[in-house]
């Protein structure tokens, strides 16, 4: 009898336990807020991680990406930035504008998309615009641009946010072929300058 | 001692098959759209798209292949596309084990053969990879800068193969 007590001990123990770091864990894998904990800021507050497809990657970080963003290049041919924060360290909120500006960046091409940060993917909007890319992209004589981003209509370059409400998004700039002095530079390149300019 | 021992084993199991259940969730849906596995299945339409995966660059159109080595090579060939163009393979625990652009490619057609380890000696023509798992994914990626490009775009999907080698 006390054998047969100690067995049934043992096995409920084992299957709390499973449920347990089943739960845990699964919601450590998909939560929104912890998706780029293992990457590092560059000094411009872009998160960067090289590890994104990469066989360097620990199962957690390799986990973790494959959820939120499944299917990305190892950083031998794209680097990835993300911006979850504006210049100054605060949130990106859908209720505030923001002005996004830029230069040059030595590369084949680059892309910048909006992603809602609750749902991770595309914001829907009517002028069906997520991003923008370096070669779409209106310059000035130097290489200069802006996108504007907000939840209503700008007039040049828009980026719409969500509709509604103060819904965090954040900002992935996608770095295709980067050339070699670029590619010494990472994670620490001119990164595009994130400024709120009205909430 | 034993609820902790198994905490651990359990999570590390989860965590590693996080990223598998995740590509065979993919898997399913490339056959699906492909009418199954070792085929081509294209994305064809510009823009942001909600049937998209998650963070998807809508700036890159996409021709994708869940492929199964375990029958036999499997061959992808065609012609890259010059605004950018790469092609990249992914094993089942779901790594970018391989990566190539057309800069890096002496012409314009490409002619690729996945197989595992052990088949090579079976295919006759084509750069050979060696997947390390039997299934994965082939992704090529093409830069679409605007709508415009979709109909060259569409035709050089067309010009695909993905199949038995």
């Amino acid at each position: 009898m006390r054998y047969l007590a100690a067995i049934l001990m043992s096995v409920t123990i084992i299957g709390l336990s499973g449920l347990a770091a089943k739960h845990m864990t699964t919601a450590a894998l998909t939560d929104e807020n912890a998706i780029y904990n293992s990457f590092e800021k560059t000094e411009s507050l872009w998160l960067y991680s090289d590890k994104i497809g990469g066989a360097a990657a620990t199962n957690v970080e390799r986990a973790k990406v494959a959820i939120a963003g499944p299917l990305g290049l190892s950083s031998k041919e794209a680097v990835y930035f993300i911006a979850v924060e504006d210049n100054q360290g605060r949130p990106l909120l859908s209720s505030c504008d923001y002005r996004v500006t830029g230069s040059s960046i030595d590369a084949r091409w680059w892309s910048l998309t909006l992603y809602d940060s609750e749902t991770q993917h595309y914001v829907p909007n009517a002028i069906n615009r997520s991003s923008w890319n370096s070669a779409a992209i209106p310059k000035g004589t130097n290489g200069d641009w802006v996108i504007n981003v907000s939840q209503t209509s700008k007039q040049e370059t828009w980026l719409p946010s969500q509709e509604r409400g103060a819904r965090p998004f954040e900002l992935n700039l996608r770095v295709y072929n980067p050339s070699a002095e670029t590619r010494a530079k990472i994670p620490n390149i001119t990164l595009p300058n994130v400024v709120r300019a009205s909430c | 001692m034993l609820s902790a021992a198994t905490f651990l084993a359990v999570r590390s199991s989860v965590v590693d098959q996080a990223p598998k259940n995740v590509m065979a969730n993919i898997e399913s849906r490339i056959v699906k759209g492909a009418g199954g596995w070792n085929a081509c299945y294209h994305n064809r339409v510009y823009g942001p798209r909600t049937a998209a995966a998650r963070r998807a660059n809508p700036d890159s159109i996409i021709s994708s292949m869940a492929y199964d080595v375990s029958n036999g090579p499997v061959r992808v060939s065609g012609f890259t596309w010059p605004k950018y163009w790469s092609l990249s393979l992914y094993q089942q625990n779901s790594s970018n084990y391989f990566v190539t652009n057309d800069s890096q490619l002496e012409q314009s057609e490409f002619n690729f053969v996945i197989a595992k380890e052990g088949d090579k000696q079976s295919v006759s023509g084509g750069t050979i990879v060696t997947s390390p798992t039997d299934k994965g994914i082939m992704l090529i990626r093409r830069f679409a800068s605007r709508e415009a490009d979709m109909p060259a775009i569409i035709e050089n999907q067309n010009a695909m193969y993905c199949g038995p080698a």
